[in-house]
């Protein structure tokens, strides 16, 4: 029984660019069509555990290679399934489903934003805009850690709350600004109170100059403020369709 | 996707730009956590392919969170005593050095994730390497 890594799904007509490196001892990349859809795939590694760096950087750099020609799904790391489970587990059970993921994303690509606060510009303007806070940070001034553990724990949870009360409506307008551009957006919560936004965008190839010209001039409202980062054109990696029992 | 490094520098440069092959951290973000998954692949023991375990997610606990922004507070006292105009704090603290100290847990992911994964480094990004050095330092301190 061998086992088969798969990196993506694209459509069987897609043609896969030529010169990818696969992460399995041949490195050879190939496709294994099923109906109206082809699965990349290559061998794997089996004298070794699979997920070191360079496995998670072959497998990106797949999936990338592939978005870049043509509608991708990309699959999440790591993707490994027996030969035949190639068409009777993953394509065959999904074939429709996918196609229409596939129709979806068509001549459009991802783009991940991030921004997160100056620490000093976002902590400054709550302690301006909270005298309760700015009272207890006083009382702490001075005195040693260890006998105002439970003042300081008191702060940041004060401060944390108006931060994240802050990075909320910071994060609705940045998402007005950006949606006339946009054909789809998912929005995390982000993992720290200070991040203000970690969102996904789908954005039609002919509207990428109008998006990215719209994240510039909001990094250039927030500057001082936010650091903007924009990741993209990426493949929709936020964008595939979700597990179906 | 391609088209990135060839539009990066591009624009006014008020915001931070990467392709997809911008860094470590990213990648690891979008195919460990993003992506399709199909319940066939939960199966992956059947096939005898060991897998390493990485958790790219990060659980930081609310008190150390609580902890961190209440140090971050604290280092801007001079507002308190000082009545000091607040745009002058701001640019003071900002260049004093306060910067870059809430990068550090994403940052300490990345380190256990390079951990993990193969030492072999060289390939991409080697400058994001020193960038990361300085807030080893401010972790330990909390610690």
């Amino acid at each position: 029984m061998t086992a088969v890594y798969v990196y993506g799904i694209l459509g069987a007509d897609a043609q896969l660019p030529e010169g990818l490196t696969g992460l399995g001892p041949s490195e050879k990349v190939s496709t294994v069509v099923h109906g109206d859809l082809a699965a990349i795939v290559s061998d794997v590694p089996t004298d070794r555990p699979l997920g070191t760096r360079d496995d998670l950087i072959a497998h990106e750099a797949v999936v990338d290679a592939a978005a870049a020609a043509t509608a991708v799904l990309p699959m999440r790391f790591p993707a490994v399934v027996e030969e035949s489970g190639v068409v009777e587990e993953l394509l065959a059970p999904h074939h429709d489903r996918f196609v229409a993921a596939l129709q979806d994303l068509a001549g459009r690509s991802q783009y991940t934003l991030k921004g997160r606060y100056e620490e000093a510009a976002v902590l400054g303007e709550v302690l301006e805009e909270h005298p309760e806070i700015r009272e207890l940070q006083r009382e702490i001034h001075g005195l040693p850690e260890d006998a105002t553990y439970h003042q300081r724990l008191r702060l940041g949870e004060l401060v944390v709350s108006a931060v994240e009360e802050r990075r909320d409506a910071e994060a609705e307008q940045l998402l007005a600004a950006l949606e006339p551009h946009v054909a789809g957006a998912v929005t995390r919560t982000p993992p720290q109170p200070d991040d203000v936004v970690d969102a996904a965008f789908l954005v039609e190839h002919g509207h990428a100059q109008a998006f990215e010209d719209a994240v510039e001039q909001l990094g250039e409202r927030l500057h001082g403020r936010v650091r903007l980062r924009l990741l993209g054109p990426l493949a929709p990696y936020d964008f595939v369709p979700g597990v179906e029992e | 996707m391609t088209v990135a490094t060839q539009r990066q520098g591009g624009g006014g440069g008020y915001v931070e730009r990467g392709g997809s092959s911008s860094s470590l951290a990213d990648v690891v973000e979008l195919i460990l956590d993003r992506g399709l998954v199909i319940d066939v692949f939960v199966r992956v023991s059947l096939v005898g392919i060991e897998i390493l375990t990485i958790d790219a997610r990060i659980v930081v606990a609310s008190v150390d969170t609580y902890l961190r922004f209440a140090e971050a507070t604290n280092r801007l006292d001079l507002y308190a005593k000082g009545g000091k105009d607040l745009p002058d704090l701001v640019e003071g603290m900002t260049e004093g050095g306060a910067k870059g100290k809430t990068a550090g847990v994403l940052d300490a992911a990345v380190d256990k994730v390079d951990d993990v994964l193969t030492r072999k480094r060289e390939d991409r990004e080697p400058e994001e390497v020193p960038r990361r050095r300085p807030q080893r330092r401010a972790r330990e301190r909390e610690e």
